[in-house]
This record gives C-alpha cells, structure tokens and sequence, in this order.
C-alpha cells in the first residue's frame, strides 16, 4: 500500500515535472519553433526583437549625423524602393564601417539586408532596392570596426504595399 | 524567366588610381517572397539570393546576406577603391545553391 502511494506520488511528481518541462518549451522564443524550410529564415518578430537578437543588447548610439539615407518620402510601390546609404567613414583598416544593416520596421522579417564591407571598399555605401510591406520607418544600423553601433531612421509612406516576407 | 541568373555589371569607362569609383551589380531573380496562408508563413523552399560576393583584383570587398525582402531582380551598389586595374567580380548565390557571377574589367587611369 505504501509503495503503492509512493508510485502514485513519484508518478504524479513526475508529470508535474513533464507538465513544467512543455510549458517551459512551449515559453521558448519563435526561433526554436520554426521548422523546415522557414527555420533558414529569419523569425517573424517584431523590430525590437531583431535588433536585440542581432546586437545582444549591445547599446545603439544615434547615427543621425554619421549615417545619411536616401530614400522617396513616398514610395508608388513597396515591391521596390530604392534606398542608398551612406555612412561617414574613414575606411582606414583601424576605423571603418564592418557591416550595414537595412530593416523595416513594419517588415514580418524585419532584417532586409546585412553588407559586410572592408576597407578595401575605400567608402561605406550602399545602394538597393528593398520590399516594404507598409507605411513605417526604416532603420539603418552602421557596425564600426570597433563594435560600436549607430543607428538612425527614416519613415516612408508605402502606397501599394510591397507583401514583403 | 528564361533570363534567370544573368548578370549585368555597371562600372565606370575609366577611374582614376587611388579614387572610390562605385559598381552596380544587378542578377536577373524571381527573389521568392514568403507566402502566407491564413495569417501563417507557408514552408517552402524559397528560392532567393540570400548571398553575394563582391571581390577586387581577388580580393573579397563586400559580403552581401540579403533576405527575402530584396526585391525581385535584386540590384546593388558597392564602392571600391580602384588601385589597379584589374577585374571585378560578383558572385550571386541563391537559397537553392546556384551561383550566378559577372566579371568587369575595371580600368585604372
């Protein structure tokens, strides 16, 4: 009877332990669920979050007057909106521009494009066209060779959304 | 799509040594976008560039990673510090592991 009890109490201990487990795993962020083929793309996630999950917390410095985007104030179609940044840079092996990142803040997948340039580029700009899929800001974060990071924005009123994913 | 994957290289006639002169690489590339159904990403393999290689007398000058949200025929612009004269290469790869490049010859004055 005794060992009976004990089962019951080992077994009704384990299941709260399995119960606590798949809530635990249920809590887990978007990234662990994704499967397949959309596990090669980057989660759906709200801006915030990628820039968290790019840049870990490391602090953003405003960019405003290092980094300068070109970009319509309004765009006819969000399928294609041509952007061109630039960011003030020496380019000296010391102190350039290591990567530049595109997101859109309205994006499912925020993060459009990442360029890693070197030196050797002699200045850090880029030019592309990008996919909107609505009216909001766009951000354009610049990684210094030291690991710092700029950030700065521009908002562009999309009037046929681009669907981007 | 018949035109898939051909590349077309814009770069100056002639630019002077030690000046940045800029390259306009463009693939042709349907750049799947995500489908939704119900509110929910279809899993699919897209097909997509998701990775292209901008190199200089050989040496690599630019890494690109786009996404999804590139547009279609996905076009950049890439500086470059002309020291030689030499060729200009990009390499476009898509989700799907094709590789599409275009050679440019740039020359130095």
């Amino acid at each position: 009877m005794l060992g009976a009890m004990n089962l019951t109490l080992t077994r009704r201990a384990w299941l709260a332990l399995a119960a606590l487990g798949a809530a635990v795993a249920g809590w887990r962020p978007r990234p662990a669920r994704a499967q397949g083929y959309l596990a090669n793309l980057a989660p759906e996630e709200p801006i915030a979050v990628t820039l968290k999950r790019l840049f870990e917390g490391r602090p953003l410095k405003d960019g405003a007057s290092l980094i300068t985007i070109d970009m319509p104030l309004i765009a006819e179609d969000g399928a294609a909106v041509p952007i061109a940044v630039e960011v003030k840079s020496p380019m000296t092996p010391e102190n350039h521009v290591k990567a530049i990142y595109i997101l859109a803040e309205k994006n499912p997948r925020p993060l459009n494009v990442k360029i890693s340039l070197t030196p050797a580029a002699g200045q850090a700009y880029v030019a592309t066209n990008l996919r909107l899929a609505d009216t909001g800001s766009v951000r354009v974060v610049a990684e210094a060779a030291d690991g710092s990071l700029w950030i700065t924005g521009r908002d562009v009123r999309v009037t046929v959304a681009g669907c981007a994913a | 799509m018949a035109d898939i994957g051909r590349v077309k290289l814009a770069v100056p006639g002639s630019v002077r040594r030690g000046s940045v002169a800029r390259v306009r690489a463009l693939v042709i590339h349907p750049q799947e976008r995500v489908d939704r159904q119900g509110g929910r990403s279809v899993d699919r393999n897209y097909r997509f560039v998701n990775r292209v290689v901008v190199t200089y007398l050989g040496r690599e000058i630019a890494l690109i990673e786009p996404s999804t949200a590139v547009s279609e025929n996905p076009t950049f612009t890439i500086p470059f510090r002309a020291t030689e004269s030499g060729p200009l290469k990009v390499t476009f790869v898509d989700s799907h592991g094709v590789k599409f490049e275009g050679t440019a010859e740039v020359k130095v004055t």
